[in-house]
């Protein structure tokens, strides 16, 4: 028996992470549903079942054990995608975890030996704590200018005005008040919920204030972005910094962080969709999480309790992200045609990672919901896709537009791009257990366990 | 199809739209099938066996009946005697064949199970389970919590963590058990020509009692469809590798045991094997999935 089996399974967790209605719930759905499907023998996932050449995978869900992050509950989820009319799951709102354990037989000279035992655990990890990283090399002063001149915006000013017009009344040497501090918080906060509701942006920090953490809310979350001197701004700046050590923290814990790697959603059809303003946010928010996973963990953390903690543990300590997947979700709304385009547009927004990390860019569909069809339009055919509308069952045929393979110029938005329609999902085989049809998600997978299989 | 929004584009791009279809259509359905259960090829029996079997049964039934009515024309009481000791003798192979099928039959409830076990419906698996408490007692101890639960793969944990268990437990016991017996054995068989002959008719003997643990009372025919299924269910035992490396080795470092056999060549491969094999019949005498 190899000496690294002898310690356990080994862990590898992935943090499944894009802002808010990306698709992150089909995704763990369909990603559960198919392993396990595959796992029984059914030939789901191609791709993935390919580069195993032939080896059979046995795959379970693995025991909770005593973490205190809830489960990812698949089988109310996959109900919802194989019910007569099908839903789509509910959004969840806190994170989750998915735990699959893998046997893996082994190939080539060591095939004779006992499989290969790998736990994957998929962290449902909210797209907006990915946002916070880039706070991570930002002073309080900084991050205030830059917060104060993006809410004095035209298009934002109106939603901010409540908070805007409590700083300009706020005296230039402000005390250090609980309920001032108290009062602009909430003020900050509303705006940034507004914000995201009601104008459609992503690009908004601090993210634990639109996704807070589990359990009780600790004081020091109680700040708010100002400029200048004076006590107040003191207290703001130390809190500010009481945060940044939580985030920094949270990066490392074995709760939430000590990820291995990482899949990025990012719903680039509907960004399309938005206009302009709305994609260069979503663009400014792809690059700016692509960008933070520059960051590194410096001697001082490796020397700390987390990794005497993972040594303890009989684990290696986490050595960081190794691999990135940047998804375009909703793949099946355009047609085959345009989808190598659509993951090039990926590739494009996000900056290249650091040395060592390896990247690439899909388009996928968790859970197809559209077939391809070829249309003729003024005698000329158009690839298309083909799906039945929700709520009300009708069968449409649309082509949303063309998808660039570059950021768009300004021809493009002279001519919008459609709205997309809510299809419902393809119905999954015998009930769920032959997996959930899919785009992209084999190869999507096939790249992130490439080094593991 | 009526035409619902369409918009200008540039020149080289047609226009997007969005139509709707006025026939109503049915759910989409996968495009390829991607995942259709694979057909189980059941076994048929050949031609040829049947008809040896015809004549097997029906040639003597039919000299027997001869016998007897010429016993009868020699006089009436020796023809009665005859007839009832034809009967007594033709009754006891008919017997035998009917437990040889219905051994083979109990073995062919094991896939049923199986199939109720993995339908995902409520009802099938509490059946099913029902089913095979019948066979085994151990599965009769869950019943009431199988009652108390609607979620198939709780019912299913149910039966792996109690009857699955407790018999996988047994079974292992029992391989362990002709494990030493198979070591005696050899150490005791005066030519190791014989060798394969003693641990061969062991393995044979722990097929049964596996089976037997199982609720199958295999006859002949049974204990070669069974060692057909263990055949196909060695592939499962590569999961248990491990577990399984730990009962021979936990076997096999019996210092008495060391002794005997430390000098007779092969006695420990041959007890790791029937550790093994006492695995292996256990996957394939039971419905449900190997862990």
């Amino acid at each position: 028996m190899p000496f690294a089996d002898a310690l356990g399974p080994r862990r590898v967790r992935i943090g499944v992470t894009g802002l808010a209605r990306s698709g992150k719930t089909a995704l763990l759905t369909s990603i559960a549903a198919n392993l396990l499907a595959l796992g029984a023998g059914r030939p789901a996932l191609p791709a993935l079942a390919a580069r195993l050449g032939g080896r059979r995978v046995r795959v379970a869900t693995a025991p909770a054990a005593a973490t205190g992050l809830p489960r990812f509950d698949v089988s109310r989820h996959l109900a919802a995608l194989v019910a007569d009319p099908p839903r789509w799951p509910e959004r969840t709102e806190a994170a989750s975890l998915l735990a699959l354990d893998l046997d893996l037989p082994r190939a080539g000279l060591a095939a004779s030996l006992p499989p290969r035992r790998l736990r994957l655990e998929f962290l449902d990890y909210p797209g907006e704590w990915l946002l916070d990283l880039p706070l991570l090399a930002r002073s309080f002063a900084e991050w205030s200018a830059a917060a104060l001149r993006r809410l004095e915006a035209p298009e934002t000013a109106p939603v901010a005005r409540d908070f805007l017009g409590f700083l300009r009344g706020l005296p230039a040497a402000a005390p250090g008040d609980e309920t001032l501090a108290a009062t602009g918080h909430a003020l900050y906060r509303t705006a940034l919920h507004r914000l995201r509701d009601e104008v459609g942006l992503s690009f908004l920090q601090p993210g634990r204030f639109l996704m807070p953490a589990p359990g009780p809310e600790p004081p020091w979350m109680a700040f708010f972005p100002m400029t200048g001197g004076g006590p107040l701004a003191g207290l703001l700046r130390a809190r500010f910094d009481a945060y940044l050590q939580a985030v920094r923290r949270d990066l490392v814990s074995p709760l939430f962080g000590d990820l291995d790697r990482l899949v990025v959603l990012a719903d680039v059809l509907a960004a399309l969709h938005a206009g302009p303003a709305a994609f260069a946010d979503a663009a400014a928010a792809l690059g700016a999480a692509s960008e933070a996973l520059r960051w590194r963990r410096g001697w001082a953390d490796w020397l700390g309790w987390e990794t005497l903690e993972a040594l303890l543990a009989l684990r290696l300590p986490s050595f960081g992200i190794s691999r990135v997947a940047y998804v375009a979700t909703k793949a099946d709304h355009v047609a085959a045609r345009q989808r190598g385009n659509l993951a090039a547009l990926t590739r494009r927004l996000t900056a290249a990672p650091r040395e060592g990390v390896a990247s690439a860019a899909f388009a996928v569909a968790a859970v197809r919901c559209t077939e391809d069809v070829v249309e003729t339009l003024e005698g000329r055919p158009v690839s298309a896709v083909r799906g039945r509308r929700l709520p009300d069952g009708r069968m449409l045929r649309s082509y949303p537009g063309e998808v660039p393979d570059t950021p768009p110029d300004a021809a493009f938005w002279a001519h919008p791009f459609l709205d997309l329609p809510v299809f419902e999902p393809v119905r999954p085989p015998d009930v769920g257990r032959g997996g959930v049809p899919q785009i992209g998600l084999d190869e999507m997978l096939g790249f992130l366990l490439e080094d593991l299989l | 199809m009526s035409e619902t929004e369409t918009r200008p584009a540039e020149a080289r791009h047609p226009a997007p739209f969005l139509r709707v279809e006025e026939a109503p259509a049915p759910r989409l359905e996968p495009v390829a099938p991607i995942a259709l259960p694979e057909p189980r090829l059941r076994p048929r029996l050949p031609l040829t066996l049947i008809g040896a079997t015809v004549l097997v049964v029906g040639l003597p039934a039919l000299w027997a009946a001869g016998f007897v009515a010429d016993q009868f024309a020699r006089g009436a009481a020796l023809g009665w005697f005859t007839l009832a000791i034809a009967l007594l003798g033709l009754g006891l192979v008919g017997g035998a064949i009917l437990r040889e099928l219905r051994g083979l039959f109990r073995i062919a409830t094991v896939d049923q199970l199986r199939d109720a076990l993995a339908s995902g419906d409520p009802a099938r698996v509490r059946g099913a389970a029902r089913r095979w408490a019948r066979l085994v007692p151990e599965a009769g101890a869950v019943l009431p919590a199988l009652d108390a639960v609607a979620d198939p793969a709780a019912m299913l944990a149910l039966l792996q963590a109690g009857p699955g268990a407790a018999l996988r437990a047994r079974a292992d016991a029992l391989g362990r058990n002709a494990a030493l017996q198979a070591g005696a054995i050899i150490a005791a068989t005066p030519s190791p020509a014989l060798d394969g002959l003693a641990v061969g008719w062991r393995g044979l003997r722990l097929v049964r009692q596996v089976a037997a643990l199982h609720g199958l009372r295999p006859g002949l025919l049974g204990t070669l469809a069974l060692l057909r299924r263990t055949a196909l269910a060695a592939a499962g035992v590569a999961a248990t590798e491990l577990a399984v490396n730990a009962a021979a080795h936990a076997l096999l470092s019996n210092k008495l045991l060391q002794h005997v056999l430390g000098d007779v060549a092969g006695a420990g491969v041959a007890a790791r094997r029937l550790v093994v094999l006492a695995r292996a019949v256990g996957i394939a005498c039971s419905p449900l999935a190997p862990e």
